[in-house]
């Protein structure tokens, strides 16, 4: 067999690896798959949560510092995931401020670094998704007598799609982020290791097929979910 | 009822409003006319506390607006733009939001939402949604969604700019009827003068933000020149030449009072320095002992309040020359 031969081989099974422990129910695979969605569904959640009435605020009052508060959001969207993994391994770690909390290497350590990862991005998008409301929902809004809260839902239900594309961009970033799970997740079999750490760890031991199988459950489950906000994006229509 | 003071507002270094004092007593009809970019807008925002003055205060029975008190007041003053916007939802989920904002529920809140609705004749749209409108129904249902949340004070910028005749005629019997029934103050703004003389007893004039002095006839933005001979100074206004007796000079506008116009049907020896001829355009009977209005295109189009009988003798009607006289210390400048 020639070199390209060995090279379609070896592709071929990997591909071969992967739909056998997906059909078989690989313990591992699906352990790290249920951990990985339930690390970005809370992170996005809190994530989300914090972000996206913190856009509303950053976009609907002109406050003193507001403009530089925009340019460190808009900072904080381009810091490499490994470095906010760095700084929060010094945070949780035994000697950091919060390593009473003793979550160094746990799921919850996974969590506050893709929030962290995630904020700038739920901020920033649901800022501009505020923004390009007409301003006139707005007015209307409080002619009609409609106190803070009122306003505020009335705008959302405006800015329905481009604050779904807040979330979906959010989960986008945490179920895709392996630098910061690595460094405070520690990657520690049926703990910590979700499917991204799980797929880097597969590549470095040359089990091609195990990494495959991972990153095709991960695409499915990313698939999965999109699709199910895209559903809820089209109930929402006018 | 609502009230400005000392009132002067700007975006960035552009004064746009500079208004010492504007007051909408209630049960009042009040009709704003003025130019585009008069301020027209503005100072319906100001007075519905969508913005907050640079300077000075608004008012509402006496107290001024300020912190958890504009939130109240806002419930009491509704305006509907220009180009109005309805809300996600029918148009039955639009007339109920002031309604739901105020926390009425239940057959109450049904009960209002079907009484504008039949008073702006917007019934049949009821279950309709923003996309399945057009622009006029737009305008009525925003009126009927201002009006079914029970305001004292409705403010309505250009509210016949995309309706047809028969809806303003119908949105002016249902404020009407309004008013008559619990004495709403209605407060209008528009550029079209016959209409503002049709649905106001009180026309107030915006010119690049302040006051007129004079009804909002022959107004004109100039620059007055540095010097003049003995005061008078003459300025170019379209293809006319207007003599002004002012010591102003710079950026000015200029008023020419209707009812300071002489009408004649030929050039007369007299004392006014302002003598234009030209040819009759409208002849128009705007109000009840408002006398009729003769505008003319006299180098530049001018308007005369004149007596009917006026109207018969000189027999004035489109197209007729006539000549055109006041004086100019009878140029307002402001």
């Amino acid at each position: 067999m020639d070199d390209r031969g060995r090279r379609v081989d070896f592709l071929a099974e990997g591909f071969r690896r992967a739909a056998a422990l997906i059909a078989g129910g690989d313990p591992d695979l699906y352990g790290s798959a249920a951990l990985s969605l339930r690390v970005a569904a809370a992170a996005t959640i809190i994530a989300c949560g914090l972000g996206i009435p913190a856009g509303f605020a950053l976009a609907g009052r002109r406050f003193w510092g507001r403009r530089a508060a925009l340019v460190l959001v808009n900072t904080a969207l381009a810091v490499p995931t490994v470095v906010v993994g760095l700084l929060l391994y010094g945070v949780l770690s035994r000697r950091g401020p919060l390593g009473g909390l003793e979550w160094l290497y746990t799921w919850q350590a996974i969590v506050v670094g893709d929030v962290l990862l995630a904020l700038p991005i739920a901020v920033a998008l649901s800022a501009a998704a505020v923004e390009g409301v007409d301003p006139r929902v707005r007015r209307t809004a409080l002619t009609l007598g409609a106190g803070r809260w009122r306003t505020a839902w009335t705008v959302a239900r405006e800015a329905r799609f481009a604050l779904m594309a807040v979330v979906t961009a959010a989960f986008g970033q945490v179920v895709a982020e392996v630098g910061a799970a690595m460094i405070v997740g520690g990657n520690i079999r049926g703990e910590t290791r979700t499917l991204t750490t799980a797929v880097a760890l597969g590549t470095a031991q040359g089990d091609f097929g195990l990494a495959l199988a991972l990153g095709v459950v991960l695409l499915a489950l990313a698939l999965a979910v999109n699709a199910a906000l895209q559903v809820l994006q089209g109930r929402g229509r006018d | 009822m609502i009230e400005l003071r000392d009132v002067r507002h700007r975006y960035g270094d552009r004064l746009v409003l500079d208004l010492p004092a504007f007051a909408l007593p209630a049960g009042a009809r009040v009709a704003i006319v003025g130019h585009n970019g008069a301020g027209k807008s503005t100072l319906l925002r100001l007075l519905a506390l969508l913005e907050a003055p640079t300077e000075g205060v608004v008012l509402f029975d006496g107290h001024a607006v300020t912190g958890r008190a504009i939130g109240r007041v806002r419930r009491r003053v509704t305006l509907v733009e220009q180009r109005p916007i309805l809300l996600r939802g029918t148009v039955r989920d639009n007339l109920a939001y002031g309604l739901a904002a105020r926390g009425v529920r239940g057959a109450a809140r049904e009960r209002a939402v079907a009484g504008a609705a039949e008073r702006l004749g917007v019934v049949p749209l009821l279950g309709r949604r923003r996309t399945e409108l057009s622009d006029g129904e737009v305008q009525r249902v925003a009126v009927a969604r201002a009006l079914a949340a029970g305001p004292d004070v409705l403010l309505l910028d250009e509210p016949a700019s995309s309706a047809d005749r028969a809806a303003v005629l119908g949105l002016h019997d249902a404020l009407e009827r309004e008013r008559a029934e619990r004495g709403l103050t209605v407060c209008l703004a528009s550029h079209q003068l016959e209409d503002a003389y049709r649905w106001s007893d009180d026309l107030r004039t915006l010119a690049d933000g302040r006051l007129s002095p004079v009804t909002p006839e022959n107004l004109f933005r100039v620059s007055l020149p540095a010097d003049g001979t003995e005061g008078v100074k003459h300025v170019r206004v379209g293809r006319a030449e207007i003599a002004v007796l002012t010591e102003r000079s710079g950026h000015a506008i200029l008023a020419v009072p209707p009812t300071d116009i002489l009408v004649s049907a030929a050039p007369l020896a007299t004392s006014a320095r302002n003598q234009l001829s030209g040819h009759v355009s409208r002849v128009a009977r705007v109000r009840s002992g408002a006398g009729v209005h003769v505008t003319a295109d006299v180098g530049v189009e001018l308007t005369a309040v004149v007596t009917a009988e006026a109207v018969r003798e000189l027999a004035l009607a489109p197209g007729r020359p006539v000549v055109f006289s006041f004086k100019a210390s009878a140029v307002r400048v402001f």
